[in-house]
């Protein structure tokens, strides 16, 4: 009997290890808590593409549409025969090198969109500090091309947090409601009139269908009632409107789209 | 009761978030014990439903030995019952005591639930002594029916102790949206936060890995007083009682991915973000290790089948087919073992053209999966058919036309699979998910018909000889014990799944872990951890059946009026 108690029990050890052995073999990637980014003055662009690299894969969230290939450009790796961004992004914009073209994509990402896509990347210095912004510049650079991101591109303190200085509220907190919805970006997955996309509910007659706090806690809390038929788009919408209109912005585009009967 | 959720409430504010524990730290702690609770809570909830089921057999079927059989199963049941309490005692003193602060706010929340659960878990309890301890006393005529009505009765507490604890573990998971971290636990209404995406979804894919995990670690009890059996007529008893086992895990195994599939799209309806942390972020190889294990579970439970079929007279005529029914599998195994995404450092992608493989990457996408998946599905119903059918020859005078239509509907069904397979790489995304269900469609449909078919055919049906129960090599003995850790292994490992997508958060995004612990481990990792759990589990399990067998004798009958009975 002890023979077959010893057979047992290797084949349980035996089974064990041989899983255990395998999940260790295989690529480890521990998700790691989001910190803040610290870049001292004598920061070397290696540092910096780290740095970045840990912003683009984690708290900035940008792997959630560019990587997939289709609701936005693949970046790290071969675009129609381009290369990698690091590689195409000094030919975009006409007159601007690399380092421009990346930054004006990260602070104002309608001024220029590329083409087959709509214009539905976040203006990224209300969620990224600059610090973390510039870090992200340096590891797209890093992707087939020379980082040209130094220290001195780098203003200091503020190591967390969205950019100071950003104006506040959407489109310069301009409360013309149409200013609001194209520069908050609603258009591109919302189509209000003749304008925007088809991934969110159309909301040219919304009025019609919710009453203004309806439209409030669509646009405070998009998740907590999702429309019919667009379930798998539930939680593409982001919750930060709330904190990045001002008031006066948030019940004009309430008071206009509730009006849209 | 509000008053008592109110103390709660100011006592949290005044409590450390947390403390630690020695040596292994407070979270490696929290995980062995809720993983071992949870294992053991899976095992006493799964084979009261087949105990039930057993024990309805026999009493409605006239045979004695699914009764015995039924009590033997309830035998393990009691002894492992205390070992669940125990380890739930365990966990919850290790979180009171380790985060304080997170308890509090569950218990804020969950309070009037919990105490619920514990009055049900002392019905369940009593339940199950009578229902033990009753079994010979209330063994024949209308107390016989009544004694399984208390089977059911112990299935409906159980069920009802399990649904409550679902609740608190999914509101971790998918708080409903309109929670925030301001707001306040106590204000939260106890009805809403149960009822959460992920509730019923978790639900019943627990209800029915519990039967497949129950059946498992009964095959593999089986399995181990089979080869420590001392008589010929006690190896027959476990022999038949390990065949029972192996059936019952394969068969809720095969509905069990359909309960998953609904699962992750309420986490993706839920937060995209989430389900693409799941299936395309740091946990994506974590699929690929799933799809080896139930590999091995395939492989393994062929195997054991096939061994059967050498105790079948008649089967010797099914045998040439085995290497074909193995090529299948092992083909099938690879495809859905094939990663979509490679992890890969920007070098590395640029060696590989993109995220994915030149060549092996078309074998990664979900179209090649879900064919090699249904058609590893078909394989193993092909085997089971193959057994069921070892020793009987049909008389009905339509069986060869029923054999050529059960025949024709395995290749019905393999088309459908194969076609919306290679269709799927011509069309979108959004259809391509849809072709999932035509697949699953097809092979439950074969499956149910072919049953039908088989069932109706084998009437009257001419024995080739009695099943030979207990002339089985031990290796065959063995592939149940690899079927047990691996079903416990894999139950380990989704539970790492689904509890590590909340990533540093106690509450997804409403309550944030701020330990040391709070990233989560890699796989490597969590892979220790998960067999160092199983280690635990399956050692006690060996342990408290060990005692069982020293309180009481084995109960093996040998057949009686079925003793020439062809069927299974």
């Amino acid at each position: 009997m002890w023979g077959t108690n010893l057979r047992i029990l290797g084949v349980v050890l035996g089974t064990l290890a041989l899983y255990t052995l395998i999940a260790n073999k295989i690529p480890q990637v521990q998700s790691e808590v989001p910190r803040a980014l610290t870049l001292g003055a004598d920061v070397t662009p290696e540092q910096l593409a780290q740095a970045g690299e840990q912003v683009f894969t984690g708290i900035g969230g940008c792997t959630t549409c560019h990587g997939l290939g289709t609701r936005a450009p693949n970046l790290l790796t071969d675009e129609k025969g381009q290369g990698p961004i690091g590689a195409r992004c000094g030919k975009r914009e006409p007159g601007k090198d690399c380092k421009a073209y990346l930054y004006e994509s990260l602070t104002q990402p309608r001024a220029f969109v590329v083409t087959g896509y709509e214009p539905i990347m976040p203006d990224m210095t209300r969620t990224l500090s600059p610090q973390q912004i510039w870090a992200v510049i340096a590891f797209l650079e890093s992707q087939g091309g020379t980082i040209t991101v130094s220290a001195s591109d780098i203003p200091a303190g503020n190591q967390g947090g969205p950019t100071p200085g950003a104006t506040p509220g959407i489109a310069g907190g301009s409360t013309d409601p149409m200013a609001i919805i194209r520069g908050a970006g609603c258009i591109g997955c919302h189509r209000v009139g003749a304008e925007g996309g088809a991934v969110g509910p159309d909301l040219t007659h919304v009025g019609g269908r919710l009453s203004p706090a309806g439209i409030r806690e669509a646009i405070l809390l998009p998740n907590a009632k999702v429309t019919k038929g667009f379930e798998r788009f539930a939680g593409v919408m982001p919750k930060v409107f709330g904190e990045q209109l001002t008031a006066n912005q948030f019940e004009a585009l309430v008071n206009y789209l509730a009006g849209r009967k | 009761m509000v008053d008592a959720i109110h103390l709660l409430q100011a006592a949290t504010d005044s409590l450390p978030a947390y403390r630690d524990f020695p040596v292994i730290g407070s979270r490696a702690a929290v995980w062995i014990a809720a993983e071992i609770h949870l294992m053991f809570a899976a095992f006493v909830l799964g084979v009261p439903m087949f105990a039930v089921v057993a024990e309805a057999i026999g009493i409605f079927g006239k045979d004695q030995r699914y009764d015995r059989l039924a009590k033997e199963f309830t035998r393990l049941l009691l002894i492992a019952y205390s070992a669940t309490a125990i380890w739930g005692a365990v966990l919850t003193f290790f979180l009171a005591t380790l985060y304080p602060r997170f308890f509090a706010y569950l218990t804020a929340i969950f309070g009037v639930s919990m105490w619920i659960y514990v009055s049900i878990f002392f019905l369940e309890s009593f339940t199950l002594y009578l229902y033990y301890y009753g079994w010979d006393r209330w063994k024949y005529g209308r107390a016989k029916v009544g004694h399984w009505g208390l089977g059911i009765l112990l299935n409906l507490w159980g069920t009802t102790v399990m649904f409550i604890a679902d609740s608190w573990l999914t509101y971790m998971m998918t708080p409903p949206r309109d929670i925030t971290p301001d707001t306040a636990p106590g204000s939260i209404k106890l009805w809403h936060a149960i009822l959460n995406h992920t509730w019923m979804p978790i639900n019943i894919h627990r209800l029915i890995g519990n039967v497949v995990f129950g059946g498992a670690i009964v095959g593999a009890y089986a399995s181990y007083r089979f080869l420590a059996a001392k008589t010929d007529e006690e190896r027959a008893h476990y022999d038949w009682m390990g065949y029972v086992g192996n059936f019952i895990a394969i068969s809720a195994l095969i509905v069990l991915p359909f309960a998953g599939y609904w699962l992750g799209r309420e986490i993706y309806q839920y937060d995209q973000s989430m389900g693409i942390t799941m299936m395309g972020g740091f946990m994506s190889w974590l699929w690929v290790i799933q799809a080896f294990l139930i590999a091995v579970l395939f492989l393994t439970g062929n195997y054991y089948l096939w061994v059967g079929m050498g105790r079948i007279p008649g089967a010797e005529r099914f045998r040439p087919y085995t290497k074909w029914l193995l090529a299948v599998l092992v083909l099938g195994a690879i495809v859905w073992g094939t990663p979509h995404t490679m992890i890969a450092d920007s070098r590395e992608l640029a060696a590989m053209g993109g995220s994915h493989h030149p060549f092996l990457g078309a074998l990664g996408v979900m179209s090649a999966k879900n064919t090699a998946v249904n058609l590893m599905i078909l394989t193993t119903f092909l085997s089971f058919l193959l057994y069921r059918r070892a020793n009987i020859r049909p008389v009905v005078p339509w069986a060869r036309t029923g054999t050529l239509i059960q025949g024709g509907m395995f290749g019905v069904a393999a088309a459908i699979v194969l076609f919306f397979g290679i269709r799927g790489y011509f069309v979108e995304a959004i259809v391509r998910i849809g072709y999932s269900v035509y697949q699953v469609g097809a092979v439950l449909a074969c499956i149910i018909f072919v049953t039908v078919i088989d069932v109706l055919m084998a009437r009257g049906a001419q024995s080739l000889g009695a099943i030979q129960w207990g002339k089985m090599p031990p290796r065959s003995q063995y592939a149940l014990f690899i079927l047990a850790v691996t079903f416990t292994w894999l139950m380990g490992l989704m539970g790492f799944a689904r509890s590590g997508i909340r990533q540093h958060w106690h509450v997804w995004q409403v309550l944030q872990d701020t330990t040391k612990y709070a990233a989560t481990p890699a796989l490597g990792q969590a892979a220790i951890m998960i067999s160092i759990c199983v280690l635990i589990f399956l050692s006690l399990v060996g342990f408290i059946f060990w005692l069982g067998g020293l309180a009481e004798k084995s109960t093996f009958v040998p057949a009686g009026k079925d003793g020439e009975h062809v069927g299974h």
